[in-house]
């Protein structure tokens, strides 16, 4: 299921920082407005007390909290919930709200995995903010206060990442596909190395296709196949075993994901899919 | 004084540390040092690029004036600039004797006529480098002071060191130019690139020792390897290994200090080959790939990949190559030749 591309337009080609999220007590989608304010008073408060991060900018912030039906999975996923900060300059009263920040909950396909949640709680295990990070600080603060949750930025294994890139790969996409590319870091050498090892979009999916046998499904050892063909390619030129670095960032016309736990979306028609995955990321993290 | 004048001055002593503006400006030689003697080096950077520009009011400066402060600071701070290594070409006939003059001479006629508007400065330093710093305008607009090229050419050799600014454009112009002056035939560019003009410099003058000195080897106890054990039932694990791995790498990276290189970047044409119980990919196309490695210090990187257990000892020619070749930039096909491991880069 894909959500419509132009709802969702506004969430690609951002860097998105990853957290999971633990169940929310109370939550309820019907009063989003009531939360919105409560937010905003929340953040006044927070600015007095000098917390705020804009110095010298006489910033009027506005909050709106709202609801993203299209960005589920199945149907008994919750719907998945936006939070927007809006800036409007105390100078100029005509000009139009300026977006600072932006952060959203979700659960694509959680059902699969989640055990029953019990009434009262609402689960949401994946949030994704992008803007300062001291707003996303006071927003996670408010939301841990108010529905006794817990925030963790979500770490992506190698393990994790080629994973993506093994999928992704195989993507089939519209315009012309852009690199598979994998980074590797070696930082435990006198000097760092980085290594960038982009593959032809064509070459690398022929060589996934012939890898995965069963349309629809991934294996871990289809996985490991791939992911073994390139490093033995690379070692046939350069003498140097790639397994033995760590992968850290991949990026492909789809996505391009980082160890360091952030995201960024390329196409809509996959959105849905890689939301798939960072769902199931987030949940084992909490579990 | 042109206002702009100013503004270039003011900003180019704002790029200065300030431990290190009065040097500079001593170097320079434009301000008397009864003048910088009135000038109180320890308040702040902008308040001294005031007192500074107020002194170059009084003295009239020109734009070509305040264009070898600019030089003084590039050449002082060269790797804040990205250089390129070209390499000219003789006719084959006998090297003439380089003359300073008319090498200037041809270089800014050829320009001049070209654009009109361009700001040129030379400044002659004692390894036989000669700095060039233009300044590009067009016909109908005055030179954009802070976007100039720069070009260091030692003269008893065909090398050339360029770092361009933004407009690509006008490097043709500028290869041109640096060739007719200097009567060579033509010029090439070497995929040689780096931040640190010294290194580039070392590389292509071959200044750095690559071979391992067999006449004098060191002493084993100079090498800080860990002691033996006094318990004989602990002995390390694949000493011979570890000690080939050792030997190896010297052998290949020398005994010294490498030259200073940021990335090396590659782009393979070569056949994916695997092993045929795999059944996956058999294309008898090239499998395309780009591999760049960065590193603050690419080649001591390099060099310590092997002792760290992440390569094989001797590290592939592709990598080792490097310095011998001159060059970083890499276009690896597959060499069709009975010996199915060797590459050929064109």
């Amino acid at each position: 299921e894909s959500a419509d591309p132009q709802k969702t337009a506004f969430l690609l080609r951002k860097r998105w920082t990853l957290y999971s999220v633990t169940p929310l007590y109370k939550f309820s989608g019907a009063h989003l407005r009531d939360y919105a304010r409560l937010l905003s008073a929340f953040i006044a408060a927070e600015k007095q007390k000098g917390l705020a991060v804009e110095i010298g900018v006489e910033l009027d912030i506005k909050v709106a909290v709202s609801c993203l039906p299209d960005l589920k999975g199945s149907d008994h996923d919750p719907a998945a919930i936006l939070v927007q900060l809006l800036s409007r300059s105390s100078f100029s009263k005509n000009s139009e709200d300026k977006l600072i920040w932006s952060g959203w909950f979700c659960c694509v396909s959680g059902d699969n995995l989640l055990e029953k949640v019990p009434e009262d709680f609402t689960w949401l295990p994946l949030f994704l903010a992008n803007g300062a990070e001291s707003y996303t600080s006071i927003v996670g603060s408010w939301f841990q206060k108010t529905f006794d949750c817990c925030f963790r930025r979500l770490a992506i294994s190698p393990l994790s990442l080629s994973w993506m890139a093994a999928m992704w790969t195989g993507c089939k996409v519209d315009k012309t596909p852009s690199a598979i590319e994998l980074i590797f870091s070696v930082p435990c050498l006198p000097q760092p190395l980085d290594i960038s090892y982009a593959i032809h979009p064509e070459d690398a999916k022929a060589l996934w296709d012939t890898v995965q046998k069963t349309p629809g499904e991934i294996t871990q050892e289809e996985v490991d196949v791939f992911m073994d063909c390139l490093y033995s390619h690379f070692h046939r030129h350069f003498k140097i075993h790639l397994s033995a670095t760590r992968l850290v960032k991949v990026s492909t016309s789809i996505a391009s994901a980082h160890c360091d736990g952030t995201i960024k979306f390329l196409q809509s028609k996959y959105l849905t899919g890689v939301l798939m995955l960072l769902t199931e990321l987030a949940i084992s993290q909490i579990q | 004084m042109d206002e702009t004048v100013a503004e270039y001055i003011r900003r180019t002593v704002l790029k200065i540390p300030r431990g290190e503006i009065k040097s500079m400006l001593q170097k320079w030689g434009f301000l008397s040092e009864a003048q910088l003697q009135t000038i109180n080096f320890h308040q702040m950077k902008d308040n001294v690029s005031q007192e500074v520009v107020h002194l170059c009011e009084e003295n009239s400066v020109d734009i070509k004036q305040a264009a070898v402060l600019d030089i003084i600071y590039n050449h002082i701070y060269p790797n804040k600039r990205m250089w390129s290594v070209y390499q000219m070409q003789k006719t084959g006939e006998e090297p003439e004797i380089f003359d300073l003059q008319s090498f200037k001479k041809k270089f800014k006629r050829r320009l001049l006529s070209a654009l009109g508007n361009v700001t040129i400065n030379f400044r002659e330093y004692e390894d036989n480098a000669i700095w060039i710093r233009v300044a590009w305008g067009t016909p109908y607009t005055k030179p954009n002071q802070y976007k100039p090229s720069y070009v260091v050419y030692h003269s008893q050799t065909p090398y050339v060191f360029i770092s361009t600014s933004v407009f690509k454009s006008n490097l043709p112009l500028l290869c041109q130019a640096l060739v007719v002056a200097s009567s060579y035939r033509d010029i090439r560019e070497m995929e040689l690139r780096s931040h640190s003009l010294n290194s580039l410099k070392d590389i292509v003058f071959k200044r750095y020792s690559q071979y391992f000195q067999t006449h004098c080897p060191r002493p084993i106890q100079d090498r800080s390897e860990e002691p033996e054990s006094a318990d004989l039932r602990i002995i390390r694990e694949n000493k011979s290994e570890k000690e080939r791995i050792q030997r190896v790498t010297r052998e290949i990276f020398g005994d010294g200090p490498q030259p200073q290189l940021e990335f090396a970047q590659y782009k393979l044409e070569t056949m994916f080959k695997s092993d045929p119980t795999m059944e996956v990919l058999d294309k008898k196309e090239p499998f395309r790939c780009l591999v760049k490695f960065s590193s603050p210090h690419l080649l001591e990187s390099l060099r310590s990949l092997a002792p760290a257990g992440m390569a094989d000892a001797p590290l592939s020619p592709l990598l080792t190559c490097i310095t011998e070749k001159a060059r970083n930039n890499f276009k690896i096909k597959e060499k069709k030749s009975s010996f199915p491991e060797g590459f050929v880069s064109p």
